[in-house]
């Protein structure tokens, strides 16, 4: 299996959380396939794709977990975060229990993940404007208390999936690539292969900004 | 956060206008309670469910064309043939000569399905009505001679475990899972007491999702439920989704510690058998949970297409245990189906996209009766090693 899709420059790991029911895996097959189902399976365990796009001319291949929403999966998908350079964080817009759990999958990931971890908060659903329960404004001042990278998208009509991976990727290249440049890896450079856990600075972009979106 | 809000209510409201997502709880508690308990109900639902059962249900017996060279490379057929002769002669009863002369039942048959495939992308199944083949009425008829009589459930075990023709399946079903009693005579009465049991049972606990207690387990049931196989009509059918709501209640267990043992085990198990596999697999990182603990979780519901997983349960409950052991087996059997496609792939990445996404979309009987020829080889060359499972050596 020599295809053009196995070269890459970097290979991140990249989890999908979130209460079940917001949209993750609807997520990921619209981003690595362009597809999306009303009607998806709820997942077990954990369910994997991969997808690459090219960043500053260098080819990032995204590695991307989906894990099971499911409280009782926790101990499983827990596992999972391991060597994960980011994590999207999924809620659902139209439901505000699945905001307020944001905070415990915060939690989660203090607990389970590498402490320099690039999140990102994403609003699914943002198609759903009339049963919208999570107002913008208010997602997005709790985004940057917790320095968190923060997008609203639409896995059903496309409307930003592609960017909040584009932005979630970039930002860990750029983290990763001005770590290089700071001080130089023992090796030659970052080495395809390797998944292991790379040193990511804090979440918050060198130069103070933030990407962030608006509807 | 603000978490002051009613929640309750807001997710009633919220429910019932967003098409694809849960239905509220309200309406399948009323049409149940409004129903009147009693065989009515019952027969109304066995036969809103039949069809079902019938539409996707081929006879074993058929093999594509394609699927065929795929077999006789992969099994070593002639092992696997033993096992089925076996069993099926072994089940034999009183039947004329003629129809002991039958063909096996895996003679290769011309009939291609050809569903097209795109790699690591799990496909909507596809149903089509296989051929009908000889063999199956000379094993309807012996399925029907049998159970005239109280037949012995020895040798309606033996016949079950390579396959249960449709029309009798639902009555052999019920006498192997013990819900009927072998003596007819019995049958009426003891159905009449447990329908009554159950209709008692079904007053004192059914109606549970009012107890603040259960809120929230009931409230990730409803979101569950209709998601286990939105593509297949049977499962959203209102009655079917209660029935697995209030399973999924009695089973829930925090972080399914059986099934995590379960896991280690098929681990072991493989690693005895096939260390190529086994290594190949550890070389490039892939452990065994981030596969197989869908395939056990869901008793490979995920992996087969319907039709098939309806023919295994033939063999489950034709199992002395039913399938507490025989499951791993199985698990086994069907990793090492696809030795010769994982071997090939070369990374990670490659692995785990085919190990979640394996194509069994056209599988039909015929490819479950080598599988569990396969498992029941290898639960009897480990008979006689107790031992062989006892994980010590943990990670390898």
């Amino acid at each position: 299996m020599c295809s053009k899709d196995d070269e890459y420059d970097y290979l991140f790991k990249v989890v999908l959380i979130g209460d079940s029911g917001v949209g993750k895996s609807n997520l990921l097959s619209r981003f690595t396939r362009n597809e999306f189902n009303l009607e998806s399976k709820s997942t077990i365990g954990v369910e994997f794709a991969t997808r690459s796009i090219q960043v500053d001319g260098k080819t990032i291949k995204a590695q991307i977990w989906d894990t099971a929403g499911q409280e009782r999966y926790r101990a499983i998908t827990a596992a999972y975060y391991r060597g994960a350079v980011g994590a999207l964080l999924v809620y659902d817009i139209a439901k505000h229990l699945t905001y307020e759990n944001v905070e415990r999958w915060l939690r989660e990931l203090r607990d389970h993940a590498d402490q320099n971890i690039v999140i990102m908060l994403v609003g699914n659903k943002s198609d759903l404007r009339h049963l919208r329960a999570v107002l913008t404004e208010e997602a997005k001042a709790f985004a940057e208390k917790n320095g968190l990278s923060f997008i609203e998208t639409s896995a059903l009509d496309s409307t930003n999936v592609d960017m909040a991976f584009q932005n979630i990727l970039t930002e860990i290249y750029r983290i990763v690539s001005q770590k290089q440049i700071r001080d130089p890896p023992e090796g030659d450079t970052i080495r395809p292969q390797n998944v292991e856990p790379i040193d990511v600075r804090p979440t918050i972009n060198p130069d103070g900004s933030r990407k962030q979106c608006c509807q | 956060m603000d978490g002051e809000s009613d929640r309750s209510s807001f997710w009633k409201k919220n429910l019932k206008t967003v098409p694809g997502r849960p239905s509220p709880k309200r309406e399948a508690k009323n049409s149940s309670k409004s129903k009147t308990p009693g065989s009515t109900s019952f027969q109304d639902f066995q036969a809103s469910v039949s069809d079902a059962w019938e539409m996707d249900d081929d006879e074993f017996c058929i093999i594509s064309a394609t699927e065929n060279t795929r077999i006789s490379k992969r099994v070593s057929q002639s092992a696997a043939l033993n096992v089925l002769n076996t069993h099926r002669n072994t089940a034999e009863i009183d039947v004329s000569s003629s129809e002991r002369n039958n063909k096996p039942h895996i003679a290769p048959e011309p009939n291609t399905v050809k569903i097209s495939r795109i790699p690591g992308r799990p496909r909507q199944l596809h149903y089509y009505n296989p051929p009908q083949e000889e063999d199956n009425e000379s094993k309807l008829e012996r399925f029907e001679a049998l159970l005239e009589n109280p037949p012995s459930l020895q040798e309606l075990s033996k016949m079950s475990w390579s396959g249960i023709p449709v029309k009798v399946r639902g009555i052999t079903w019920r006498l192997l899972s013990g819900y009927l009693p072998i003596n007819i005579e019995r049958r009426n009465g003891v159905l009449e007491r447990k329908r009554h049991d159950y209709w008692t049972l079904v007053e004192k606990y059914y109606y549970t999702e009012h107890d603040e207690t259960n809120r929230d387990i009931q409230h990730q049931i409803n979101i569950d439920v209709p998601r286990m196989n939105p593509s297949i009509a049977l499962f959203q059918q209102k009655t079917v989704q209660i029935m697995f709501e209030h399973s999924i209640q009695d089973n829930y267990v925090f972080a399914q510690v059986g099934i995590q043992k379960k896991v280690l085990q098929l681990e072991e198990l493989i690693k005895r058998v096939d260390e190529v596999l086994h290594k190949h697999l550890k070389r490039h990182n892939v452990s065994y949970l981030q596969f197989s603990f869908r395939w056990l979780n869901n008793l490979l519901t995920r992996e087969l297409p319907l039709r098939c997983t309806i023919r295994l349960w033939d063999t489950y409950l034709a199992e002395s245990d039913c399938f507490a052991t025989f499951q791993l087996y199985v698990c086994a059997a069907f990793l090492l189906y696809w030795k010769e496609d994982l071997m090939q792939e070369r990374d990670f990445q490659g692995l785990l996209l085919l190990l979640q996404n394996l194509p069994t979309q056209s599988w039909t009987s015929s490819q479950i009766s080598m599988l569990v020829a396969e498992a029941y080889k290898l639960k009897v060359m480990f008979a006689d090693a107790p031992n062989h499972l006892l994980s010590n050596s943990g990670d390898s």
